[in-house]
C-alpha cells in the first residue's frame, strides 16, 4: 500500500521502498535553517568542511548503518556544535526534513514530527539526487555534489568558496592582541 | 627596554649551562643532500641545527640553543619566503627541518617537502582517502606534523594509517592502518621516533572509541606493542570502570609524548573518558585524563598520575608532559611539568609519579584542590540530566593542546592560555559507531572575572607562579617556542608572529599581519650559519567549532594556510 500511495504522488517506480517522511514545505524551511545554523561547518552543499558531509553515499552509507532516529537524536541534542540543543524542536525537525531530501528521500503529505523523527527506525541511506525544491539550488550554484565529499578543496568553484567561507574580503589591522 | 648588557648576561648563563657548546654535528650529507637521521642525532636533537621532532627534543622543551636572533637583533626579522596552501581548514603542524629539507603537513594529511632556504617545493604527498567521511574527527581535519628517521619521514593520518615515505623522493615506503576510518578513531598527532620504533596515539574520545598508544617498527611498519588506555578485566585499573564500559571508554592519546633517557621512561598523556557525562560511568575511569609512564620496549605501565578523576568536563590530559629539573621548597626534583586542560599547572616527580606541586594557571573550579598529592573535584559542579552547572575552565581548557615551551635559561615555562568557563548539562546519548557519544550539552563563555579570552603567560618552574602575562582579547591558540637568544615566539589568532622578551614578556617584535590566524607552534633552524624562524598561519581547530561565545569573536578570521619563514635582514 505504501508503494501504491507513493506512486500516486508521482514518485518514480522502483524507488517506492523509500518512504516519504516529511513535507516539501518542511524541507524548504529546513534548508533556510540549515544555511543559517549548519552550513558554515558542513558546507552549503552538505559536502563537509570542518564537520562531516551530511548528504551523499559516504554519509548515508550501509556501512555507517544509521537509522533516521540516530541522526535526529544526535543533531537535535548536540548541534550546532558551538551551541548544542539551542534551536527549537521545529527547526530541528525542519532541518532533518531537509537532510532527508538531500539524501534522496521523497517529500510526502505527512509532516515529520519530533516524536516521529526520534523513533524512526527507517535506515538513513542515500537514495541518489532528488529534484531540488523550489528554494533549493538548481544547476549553477557551487556545482554538482562532489562524488567524494570533502576531498581536496572545500568546494568545487571559487564562487562556491566565497559562499562557504563567509569571510570578509579585506582585513583591517586592529590594535595589538 | 632590553639592553646589550642584559643580552650578554643571558649568553653567559646559557654558556654556563652548556647550551652553547658547538652545535651538534648535524649528520652526514648523503645522496640528495639529505643528512640521515640517526638515533644519536635524535638523542641530541636539542642542539641539532635542524628541528628534528615535534617539540624539538625528547624532553619536549621546544627550546633552541641559537642566539643569532636575540633580544637585540630580533627587530631586524624579515620575511625570507612563504608558501601558500589552498585548503581552508586549520593548520596545526610544526615545520620540521633536517639539513635543507623542511616538511610540513596541512589539513587532510597533505605532506609537503620544501627547500628550507628557498621555499622551493621538492615533493608533495596527498593522502588518498576515497570513501572516508571524516565522521569521527571532532576538532577540524588537522595534522600536527611529521617524524623523521633514517631517510624516511612519517605521518599519522585521519584514516588511521601510519605512512613512511622516503624523505628525498616522497615515495611511500610502507603504510599500515591501525583501525578503519569513520568508526570512532582518527589520528592527528606528529609521530614519535624512539629506539627504532615509530610511536603514535589514537584520537576518538568523543565517539566512544577505546583508544591506544601504538609502537611500530620504523623500518617495516610491523606492530610491536599496543598500550590500551582503558584496561580490560584483569588488568591494572579495571575495577575503576562499571562493567564493560571500558570498551567505549575513550582515553585518546592524541598528542606526542616525551622520553626521559635517565629513567628510560616514555611519557604519554591520555584524554577524556567517554561518554562525557560521568554519572554514566562511576569510578576513577583509569587511565583517562592521566599521565602514563611507560616502559618504551613493551608499553607496560611503570606508574600513572591521574590529573582529573572521573572527569565529567572533557579535560583531556594529553598536553605535553615536559621533562625538566626544578627546585621546590629546597629540594631538587627530576620533574615533569604539564599545564592541564583542567586549569592546573602540575609538577610531578618523574622518577616515582608523586605530585610535587599543582597551581592554578587560570580559573579552575571543577578540580577544586589536592589531598595527599591527588586532585579532588567539586561534586556540586558535576552536570546531570536535569542539572546545569557553571564551571571553569570550559572543556576547551585552561589550555588546549597548544604546547608550552620550557626555557632552561630563564627557568620559565611559557604557557598559552584561554580564560573560559562553561555551562554544562546532562543530555541523552547512545553509542553508535561513527557518532559522537557525549551525553552533555554545553556552552563556552567568558571567565566572568577576566575580560580577555586568551593569554601567553610565563610560569616559574620552581614555584608554579606567574612571572609575566601577555593578555589577548582573542583566544591564544598557538604553541610556544623559546630560544637561547632570550626570545620567546608564538603566534596570535589575529595573525601576528610575536617575539617576546623571555624574561619580561615585553613585545620585542611583531610580524606584519599574516594572511590568517595562527594555531600552530613555530620552529627555528640554522642553515649555513643563518638562523630561520618558521610558522604556519591557518586559523581553525577546535575553537571556531566548539567555542560557544568565542565563535562570533573569531568568526571573521580569514581561512587558508600560509607558511612563513623569517630571518634577520
Ligand atoms: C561549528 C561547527 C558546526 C556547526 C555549526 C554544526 N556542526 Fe554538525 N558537526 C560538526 C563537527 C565537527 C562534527 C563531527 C562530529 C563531532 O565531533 O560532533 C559534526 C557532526 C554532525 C553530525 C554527525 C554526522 C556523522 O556522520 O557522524 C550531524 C548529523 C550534524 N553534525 C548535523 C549538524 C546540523 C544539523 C547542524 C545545524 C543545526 C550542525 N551540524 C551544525 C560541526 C558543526
Amino acid at each position: 500500500m505504501l508503494s501504491l500511495s507513493l506512486a500516486a504522488w508521482g514518485v518514480p517506480r522502483g524507488e517506492a521502498a523509500v518512504p516519504a517522511l516529511y513535507t516539501a514545505a518542511q524541507a524548504r524551511a529546513g534548508h533556510r535553517a540549515y544555511e543559517h545554523h549548519c552550513a558554515a561547518c558542513h558546507g552549503r552543499q552538505e559536502q563537509g568542511l570542518v564537520g562531516p558531509a551530511l548528504s551523499g553515499p559516504i554519509f548515508a552509507s550501509p556501512k555507517a548503518n544509521y537509522k533516521v532516529r540516530d541522526i535526529y537524536l544526535f543533531l537535535s541534542v548536540n548541534m550546532p556544535a558551538y551551541a548544542p540543543g539551542s534551536l527549537t524542536p521545529k527547526q530541528y525537525v525542519d532541518i532533518m526534513s531537509f537532510l532527508l531530501q538531500q539524501n534522496g528521500f521523497p517529500a510526502g503529505r505527512t509532516a515529520l514530527t519530533h516524536s516521529m523523527a526520534s523513533t524512526s527506525a527507517v535506515p538513513l541511506l542515500y537514495h541518489g539526487p532528488r529534484p531540488p525544491t523550489r528554494h533549493a539550488r538548481a544547476g549553477g550554484g557551487c556545482g554538482a555534489r562532489p562524488s567524494v565529499p570533502r576531498s581536496g578543496a572545500p568546494a568545487a568553484s571559487p564562487h562556491c568558496e566565497a559562499l562557504v567561507g563567509a569571510l570578509p574580503g579585506a582585513r583591517t589591522d586592529p590594535p595589538a592582541d | 627596554m632590553t639592553t646589550i648588557h642584559a643580552l650578554s648576561h643571558r649568553v653567559r648563563r646559557a654558556s654556563a649551562a652548556g647550551l652553547l657548546v658547538a652545535l651538534a654535528f648535524s649528520g652526514v650529507a648523503r645522496a640528495g643532500g639529505y643528512p640521515t637521521v640517526t638515533d644519536a642525532r635524535l638523542a641530541a636533537a636539542a642542539t641539532d641545527n635542524g628541528w628534528l621532532m615535534f617539540r624539538r627534543d625528547y624532553a619536549g622543551n621546544s627550546f633552541a640553543p641559537f642566539t643569532q636572533i636575540n633580544t637585540h637583533t630580533v627587530k631586524n626579522l624579515h620575511l625570507v619566503w612563504s608558501y601558500r596552501s589552498h585548503l581552508k581548514q586549520g593548520y596545526e603542524s610544526t615545520p620540521m627541518v633536517n639539513g635543507q629539507y623542511m616538511f610540513i603537513t596541512t589539513p587532510k594529511d597533505h605532506l609537503i617537502a620544501l627547500n628550507a632556504v628557498t621555499g622551493k617545493v621538492l615533493w608533495k604527498y596527498v593522502r588518498p582517502m576515497p570513501g572516508v567521511g571524516f565522521k569521527t574527527v571532532c576538532c577540524d581535519v588537522v595534522n600536527r606534523g611529521v617524524a623523521l628517521y633514517g631517510d624516511d619521514v612519517y605521518m599519522a593520518t585521519l584514516d588511521n594509517y601510519v605512512v613512511a615515505l622516503n624523505a628525498i623522493s616522497g615515495k611511500v615506503v610502507w603504510q599500515r592502518q591501525l583501525k578503519p576510518a569513520d568508526v570512532g578513531y582518527a589520528m592527528t598527532l606528529a609521530p614519535m621516533i624512539l629506539k627504532g620504533m615509530v610511536i603514535v596515539g589514537e584520537s576518538g574520545g568523543e565517539y566512544g572509541a577505546r583508544d591506544f598508544i601504538q609502537a611500530l617498527n620504523a623500518r617495516t611498519g610491523a606492530l610491536l606493542w599496543r598500550r590500551w588506555t582503558t584496561p580490560a578485566p584483569g588488568h591494572l585499573g579495571a575495577n575503576t570502570w562499571p562493567k564493560g564500559m571500558y570498551k567505549h571508554g575513550g582515553g585518546s592519546a592524541w598528542i606526542t609524548g616525551t622520553y626521559d633517557p635517565s629513567t628510560d621512561t616514555l611519557f604519554w598523556g591520555v584524554g577524556n573518558p567517554a561518554p562525557w557525562l560521568a554519572k554514566l560511568r562511576p569510578g576513577l575511569n583509569l587511565f583517562t585524563d592521566s599521565l602514563l609512564a611507560l616502559h618504551p620496549r613493551s608499553g607496560k605501565i611503570k606508574w600513572y598520575y591521574q590529573y582529573t578523576p572521573n572527569d565529567s568536563w572533557d579535560y583531556d590530559g594529553v598536553n605535553t608532559p615536559v621533562i625538566t629539573t626544578l627546585r621546590y621548597h629546597g629540594t631538587t626534583y627530576r620533574a615533569i611539568v604539564h599545564a592541564d586542560r583542567n586549569g592546573w599547572f602540575y609538577a610531578i616527580n618523574r622518577v616515582n609519579g608523586k605530585l610535587i606541586y599543582a597551581r592554578q594557571f587560570t580559573r579552575a573550579t571543577s578540580v577544586e584542590g589536592f589531598k595527599n598529592g591527588l586532585p579532588y573535584t567539586n561534586n556540586a559542579l558535576r552536570p546531570a540530566m536535569n542539572k546545569q552547572v557553571f564551571t571553569c575552565p570550559s572543556f576547551l581548557g585552561g589550555k588546549n593542546w597548544w604546547p608550552i615551551s620550557v626555557d632552561p635559561v630563564t627557568h620559565l615555562a611559557y604557557v598559552p592560555t584561554i580564560h573560559t568557563c562553561m555551562t554544562m548539562k546532562g543530555a541523552p546519548t547512545f553509542y553508535h559507531p561513527g557518532l559522537p557519544y557525549l551525553g552533555e550539552s554545553f556552552e563556552v563563555v567568558h571567565d566572568p572575572a577576566d575580560h580577555h579570552w586568551g593569554a601567553l603567560q610565563a610560569i616559574d618552574l620552581d614555584t608554579g607562579r606567574q612571572v609575566w602575562d601577555h593578555e589577548s582579547d582573542l583566544p591564544w591558540d598557538a604553541g610556544a617556542m623559546s630560544t637561547a637568544g632570550g626570545v620567546v615566539f608564538s603566534g596570535s589568532a589575529r595573525g601576528h608572529l610575536y617575539a617576546f622578551d623571555a624574561r619580561t614578556g615585553a613585545v620585542l617584535w611583531r610580524s606584519p599581519q599574516l594572511s590568517s590566524g595562527v594555531i600552530a607552534p613555530p620552529s627555528t633552524f640554522m642553515v649555513n650559519g643563518k638562523q630561520y624562524v618558521a610558522i604556519l598561519a591557518g586559523w581553525g581547530g577546535g575553537t571556531p567549532i566548539w567555542g560557544g561565545k568565542m565563535v562570533p569573536v573569531v568568526k571573521n578570521i580569514p581561512r587558508g594556510g600560509h607558511l612563513y619563514v623569517f630571518a634577520l635582514r
